[in-house]
């Protein structure tokens, strides 16, 4: 069973990094393969899928895919680039995407354009001679179902950490220049947001506030994150009720997030919540009810009215 | 302006889960008394249905509901926001773990009995077992685009606009030709409440349900399922004690250890 993990470059540095994260954790003994898709070549995505370990790198470009994002025309031109790669269609390949949103998006496009399975969202990844098992969530995370494929290609994204670049560079870089004629995209009227925190991708602080928490306290909590360096995040009920844009969701339907530190006001810490924060980030759980789960699995637990304490925590840190 | 809406409906996360098994002929067996309930999505997705209905009352809405357990009490809430037609959907929501195939047997339901609707809305993630593949697969059953992740749905005279925010931009879309949305919440489309006088009269309706293809038994074969471990964390809660003002330098003094940046 042949891996090979699709990274579009427009996506940015987070997707690099958690799709050879993916790459590596599922690498075994056959190694895999790295497919970087975008306008122009990168060295420094080149040099980076090398130290992850890739064996082999191929650099697809296609001038089409400069303006934008549209998933459908990046798995149009990804198609083209695996019938180059791929010996067969139904030779058993395990293709990763990055992880999140728009990986599962394409991944499902893919599957589909291909011919193959679209495995989502996976908790875990294993392989088995030539069968692909996928672990996934369901029913809220109360649940865990077990895929498996037996053939052909399936597509799949997975979470693993951070890739790691300090591997014995062996690859060899490939180029493909692609034709294929890519559907058009959106036309589109932007105006800009009123949306000025830092993203939630990268951060290493995200002070996060829940259903407990009103409009001013979400004020509060963003002065806080920028006093604290870090950035703003929401459970699903908090952007239900408009508190904090739908772009801050933490959560299995939002965005993942893996800060070194995850302050949790007025969050009670529903399962899906959690799923949504990395096991490697320590969670500070602020909330007036002791026996909210949060605390369960909390580094540090204050039981307070955010009214009270998020106030004594600005005014303690003015300079 | 004729909208579909599809809605899955999801188990309520307030009660202990209901009793799901596999049976052996790997077919999802969800039994005992299931509270079922329509996802922050669904909810977001019939919500901007409704919304574009209140701009312009030549819009018709006809809404599919996904079997599976309480269909008939979560229809009766459906019916009570008064869609044209309200039909439950001969597919159960405990099969969308094979997306691919759903997608087609939904999809040819719809280019079945809904083929001139411009609109097809859903929510981004469909029910319990969908992560989000379904809708860009249901897109492509159907062969028309995605418009993903949409929060606003306006008129503007008789142009419908779309909207999505991406990074620190709102993205407008003017719909020049039929489409799928796929909504997700936001406070401009949270469900509003129902009238009481529907809800009376959603208590008397009758429903049918439309049949889908029969599935094709190919793809992903479904090996296993089972209760999710307990996650284990670092945990060991340490609390900190005192008013206000002392949790607060507690917090901070802990903060600095962790090598936060103050």
């Amino acid at each position: 069973m042949k891996r090979l993990v699709i990274i579009p470059q427009v996506w940015g540095a987070t997707a690099l990094d958690t799709a050879l994260s993916a790459g590596q954790h599922l690498a075994g003994d056959g190694g895999f393969s790295v497919l970087l898709i975008g306008s122009q070549a990168c060295a420094l995505d080149q040099d980076l899928a090398c130290r992850a370990g890739a064996e082999t790198v191929y650099q697809a470009l296609h001038p089409g895919l400069q303006e934008g994002d549209d998933p459908y025309a990046v798995a149009c031109a990804v198609s083209e680039a695996l019938a180059a790669i791929l010996p067969s269609p139904r030779e058993p390949y395990l293709v990763l995407l990055p992880p999140g949103t728009a990986g599962e998006e394409l991944a499902a496009l893919l599957a589909d354009l291909l011919d193959g399975q679209p495995l989502g969202r996976c908790l875990s990844l294993s392989v088995e001679g030539e069968a692909v098992i996928a672990e996934r969530a369901a029913w809220g995370g109360r649940m865990r179902i077990k895929l498996q494929v037996e053939s052909g290609l399936a597509f799949a994204c997975l979470r693993a950490g951070r890739a790691v670049y300090n591997l014995p560079v062996t690859a060899s870089i490939c180029t493909l220049n692609l034709h294929t004629s890519l559907p058009l995209g959106w036309v589109l009227q932007t105006h800009e947001s009123s949306e000025r925190l830092p993203p939630l991708e990268g951060a290493s602080l995200v002070v996060s506030g829940g259903r407990g928490v009103n409009e001013a306290g979400f004020a509060l909590l963003e002065e806080l994150a920028l006093r604290l360096n870090g950035t703003l995040g929401g459970s699903l009920p908090a952007v239900d009720a408009g508190r904090v844009p739908v772009l801050r969701q933490v959560g299995v339907s939002g965005k993942f997030v893996s800060p070194q530190v995850y302050l949790a006001v007025g969050i009670s810490g529903t399962l899906q919540h959690l799923a949504g924060v990395s096991l490697d980030s320590q969670i500070v759980a602020i909330n007036q009810d002791p026996e909210a789960d949060i605390f369960k699995v909390a580094a540090v637990g204050i039981v307070a009215e955010w009214q009270s304490l998020v106030p004594a925590l600005l005014e303690a840190l003015a300079p | 302006m004729k909208i579909l809406v599809l809605l899955a409906g999801v188990a309520d996360m307030r009660f202990a889960l209901h009793p799901i098994r596999l049976t052996p002929d790997a077919q999802i067996l969800e039994e005992g008394t299931a509270r079922r309930l329509l996802s922050p999505f669904d909810e977001a997705a019939l919500e901007v249905a409704l919304k574009l209905r209140d701009g312009n009352p030549d819009t018709r809405i006809d809404v599919l509901l996904l079997e599976g357990p309480n269909t008939e009490n979560l229809l009766r809430s459906v019916a009570a926001f008064c869609p044209d037609s309200l039909q439950a959907l001969g597919i159960q929501a405990a099969r969308l773990w094979h997306s691919r195939e759903s997608a087609r047997q939904i999809g040819a339901v719809i280019d079945q009995h809904f083929p001139e609707h411009e609109l097809v809305v859903v929510g981004r993630e469909l029910g319990d077992l969908d992560e989000g593949s379904l809708p860009p697969l249901l897109a492509r059953s159907l062969r028309r685009r995605q418009f993903a992740m949409a929060q606003v749905a306006q008129w503007q005279g008789d142009r419908l606009l779309l909207m999505r925010e991406r990074g620190t931009r709102e993205e407008w879309l003017t719909v020049d030709q039929p489409l799928l949305v796929s909504v997700t919440n936001d406070k401009r489309n949270r469900l509003r409440h129902p009238l009481m006088k529907n809800v009376m009269a959603a208590k008397r309706r009758v429903f049918t349900c439309l049949p889908v293809p029969v599935a094709v038994t190919s793809g992903p074969a479904l090996r296993a399922l089972e209760a999710a471990p307990v996650t284990t964390r670092g945990g060991q809660c340490q609390m900190l004690g005192g008013d206000s003002a002392h949790q607060a330098q507690a917090l901070i003094g802990w903060l600095k250890d962790q090598g936060v940046h103050l």
